[in-house]
């Protein structure tokens, strides 16, 4: 251990879970370049800025998915939670809210779906999947009531700073949203891997009754790992108002999916108890790049959802194969020592 | 062909896992209608040595011969199913939900065209359970049997497949001393019709009652062949670890402090009745009782893993409260469970995130934010204490041998200071050494001063490490006993002193 300490690259070999996400970032490589060379525009900082901007939004509903995958469970709400909270903030603002009072809002309104996902599953302890098909469905009636059925008219001038927070200002040169995705990630990263709810979120997704029985308070586990989601979805929400200037009603339609690509694509297991964020971003930016890039070569909407739901089923695959010879070969090992 | 001296023959096989040489040159024999021990300890190749029978893994050299025929190639399970081998696992494999009969014939369904003759499987089945005398309906849920029942239909299900050579590994640990006498009844009668039998066990004091030979292996070697009778236990244990272990259960006089805990009238269902103790500190206090006398669920109850209705817990004293977990840890009172795979580990994680697990709050600052450095310390400190053996502490707790799991599911309650340690059933499925290990582990426990609570169905081990003896029948204490008139005959007693309500309703 002392030698691992000594040198970085060793240590950062020695995380579990890292060959996966190593394996996909070396395909994100591979993917950029060829779409670099057939186009080499894509190349063009003015595109890799905007590519950024747009694998933000992912990075954050993945990091979400993530948390609440790494538990065992799941969460079908992201994407209602992104359309109510778009509608919500931009209805609040269209009636004349002070934008920062409208997404402070809007947060706790997604925090509370977040905490009732997190109470149905682990106090009333209802499947997973069901539990937030409920709140999904909800969700999106919540978006709809919340302008009487309509998508908002134009946030107006006055909410101006709000989308340039959110969407078209700039920080340093990168896009305000591209700093929000990284701070955020940051953030996540470090509560996941170095400290105590994090901890409690792996050990019930690895062994709930074990994890019980070491004192692991699992209704407050689950719940913190479904919050995350809500409150990463609602920052969605926002991005997606500040982009648009209006509330629609149908915002985040999937996303729960796209969620579940970019962190499976990472190496998330939804076994659960197994994952590395990092593994998400990378996810979430192969998922990206085949977006921006096949459109730039000039593939329609349907060859990318199929190019797209490829990728997924392959890359899961994949690591499905990685892992038996892996798990049979460590099983192996196992009886043997 | 089938007229062979031997159903099997193994010859100089070797198989080599990344890192580990599993076995090395070893070579096995077995005999129609006999009944044979592979003994070692854990870590030995016993289980590799089986699956390679059995086809469950491949041999990197080294032959093998069935019934005379040497086997060209590779096998796979089901080409050794084919061939008469079955094999019987520690952790049944079947479907719980399906039926007795639909088990038995899962993956070679009887059909009627392309339609299930389900009665035409209900009969046979039936036929075949009626010629083993075993007494079950081949339409009832399998999941509702008693896991030894399920074992009867797994070993049915064996035979039903023509199957003449059978592995059982670690039969008997599931199951309460009658089930374990129907289940040597059986094999008796597989034995006579000719079945060859190898019968991997750690329960030593078993093997007279059923076994004619004895195989050894240790790490990964073949040590002796030998007839079971022309060996005593303390060779064939000496021959298992290489060494003479002196005290199989070593004792350490400590002085009986203060009272640590008390309890009075602890109830939780059926299994948790009027329960009171008191245990004092630097004692080890053994609960003894047959399978399902309530022992498990009153240290559950106390731990606060399920719930209780009534009962008062004095820990040093004070009363306290305990509705979960949380609370007992809290207090100062931990469990080490029974079931390693299900309740105390978490295998997807490394040895040092499940050690460090229940410690969080030692190595966590105010902001939650754990400390490393000090996590790492204490990881070191805990698998140097108890000699755990792995290459890092980053390796999947799943990696492990059952052996050192156990002393990572120790070790991490051992790394905090706790004034009441409850172990249920510690040493179960693990081998003589390790067990001596865990026993001095309780002893140095009690020289601390810490009262240790010592959950076992092992006779011989309660009587050699308790202090003091409880025994525990049906949900309820039924006797008290000294460890300087404690015999197992009297443990007895007290363990089948069953309440005759029903008869006398009857």
């Amino acid at each position: 251990m002392s030698r691992e300490q000594g040198n970085p690259i060793k240590r950062i070999l020695a995380v579990r879970g890292i060959g996966q996400v190593l394996t996909v970032t070396v395909g994100l490589i591979v993917l950029y370049v060829v779409f670099g060379i057939m186009n080499p525009v894509f190349f063009s900082s003015r595109n890799i800025s905007n590519l950024l901007r747009q694998i933000a939004p992912i990075i954050l509903i993945g990091i979400g998915q993530s948390y609440v995958l790494i538990t065992g469970n799941i969460d079908l709400s992201i994407g209602s939670v992104v359309g109510m909270s778009c509608m919500i903030s931009a209805t609040m603002m269209t009636k004349g809210a002070n934008p920062w009072v409208a997404v402070i809002v809007t947060l706790i309104c997604c925090l509370a779906v977040g905490l009732a996902n997190g109470l149905l599953v682990s106090f009333a302890k209802l499947p997973p999947f069901i539990a937030t098909l409920g709140t999904m469905t909800i969700a999106r009636g919540i978006a709809q009531i919340a302008n009487n059925n309509y998508n908002t008219d134009s946030i107006g001038e006055a909410a101006q700073g709000f989308r340039d927070f959110f969407y078209y200002g700039k920080t340093f040169g990168l896009f305000n949203t591209i700093w929000i995705a990284a701070v955020l990630w940051f953030i996540f990263n470090f509560i996941l891997t170095r400290t105590r709810s994090g901890r409690h979120i792996y050990a019930i997704g690895s062994n709930v009754e074990a994890a019980r029985l070491s004192g692991v308070n699992v209704i407050s586990a689950t719940n913190k790992a479904y919050m995350v989601s809500a409150f990463v979805s609602g920052v969605v929400g926002l991005i997606t108002s500040a982009t648009s200037g209006m509330g629609t009603m149908d915002a985040g339609n999937s996303y729960e999916l796209y969620a579940v690509a970019a962190s499976v694509i990472g190496g998330i297991s939804t076994l659960g108890g197994q994952g590395l964020l990092f593994g998400t971003v990378i996810g979430a930016s192969i998922w990206g790049v085949l977006q921006n890039g096949l459109q730039f070569a000039g593939a329609p909407v349907a060859i990318r959802n199929i190019v797209i739901g490829v990728i997924v089923v392959v890359s899961v695959l994949l690591d499905v194969i990685v892992r038996s010879g892996k798990g049979l070969r460590r099983k192996r090992g196992a009886s043997a020592v | 062909m089938s007229d062979s001296q031997y159903s099997v023959q193994m010859r100089n096989i070797t198989k080599t896992f990344p890192g580990v040489r599993a076995l090395d040159d070893v070579s096995f024999t077995l005999r129609p209608g006999e009944v044979m021990a592979l003994l070692g300890e854990n870590g030995a190749g016993k289980s590799t040595l089986m699956k390679i029978l059995s086809g469950v893994y491949t041999r990197d050299s080294g032959e093998i011969l069935l019934f005379g025929t040497s086997i060209e190639g590779d096998l796979n399970p089901r080409k050794a199913q084919a061939l008469g081998v079955s094999m019987i696992h520690q952790e049944l494999n079947m479907c719980s939900h399906l039926t007795v009969a639909q088990n038995i014939f899962l993956g070679k369904e009887l059909t009627r065209g392309s339609l299930l003759s389900e009665r035409e499987m209900n009969q046979q089945a039936k036929d075949v359970l009626d010629s083993l005398q075993i007494d079950i309906d081949p339409t009832m849920v399998l999941g509702s049997l008693a896991v030894s029942k399920q074992q009867m239909v797994e070993i049915a299900k064996a035979l039903q497949s023509k199957a003449k050579i059978l592995i059982m590994d670690e039969p008997t640990s599931a199951l309460t001393s009658v089930e374990i006498t129907q289940l040597f009844t059986l094999i008796r009668k597989l034995r006579s019709t000719g079945c060859s039998i190898v019968y991997i066990s750690h329960r030593l004091e078993e093997l007279q009652h059923i076994v004619d030979r004895v195989t050894i292996m240790r790490d990964g070697k073949f040590i002796t062949e030998q007839p079971f009778s022309s060996l005593t236990m303390n060779q064939i244990i000496s021959y298992m670890v290489g060494r003479e272990i002196k005290e199989k259960f070593p004792r350490i006089p400590a002085n009986r402090g203060k009272l640590t805990l008390s309890i009075r009238n602890l109830n939780a269902g059926r299994m948790v009745r009027d329960i009171s103790l008191d245990l004092y500190q630097g004692e080890i206090l053994g609960i003894a009782g047959l399978m399902g006398a309530g022992r498990t669920e009153t240290t559950r109850a106390l731990f606060g893993v399920d719930p209780k209705e009534s009962g008062d817990i004095v820990l040093e004293g004070k009363a306290v409260t305990i509705t979960c977990p949380e609370d007992a840890i809290e207090a100062g009172l931990v469990l080490v469970p029974e079931d390693r795979k299900r309740d105390g580990l978490c295998i997807k994680l490394s040895v040092r995130e499940n050690i460090g697990l229940p410690n969080l709050d030692i190595l966590c600052n105010k902001a939650g934010i754990i400390n490393r450095k000090r996590e790492r310390t204490m990881v070191k400190k805990a698998v140097q204490d108890l000699g755990v053996k792995l290459p890092t502490s980053e390796v999947d707790a799943s990696s492990l041998s059952g052996g050192n799991q156990q002393k990572v599911v120790v070790g991490k309650w051992l790394a905090r200071d706790s004034k009441v340690v409850i172990f249920d059933e510690p040493t179960r499925g693990i081998d003589v050494a390790a067990k001596v290990e865990i026993y001095h582990l309780m002893n140095e426990l009690k020289q601390n001063g810490i009262a240790v609570m010592f959950v076992s169905s092992e006779m011989p081990e309660i009587l050699g490490v308790s202090d003091r003896i409880l025994v525990m029948c049906d949900g309820r204490i039924t006797g008290e006993l000294d460890r300087s008139e404690a015999t197992q005959e009297k443990i007895m007693e007290y363990a089948t002193r069953f309440e005759h309500k029903l008869e006398n309703q009857n």
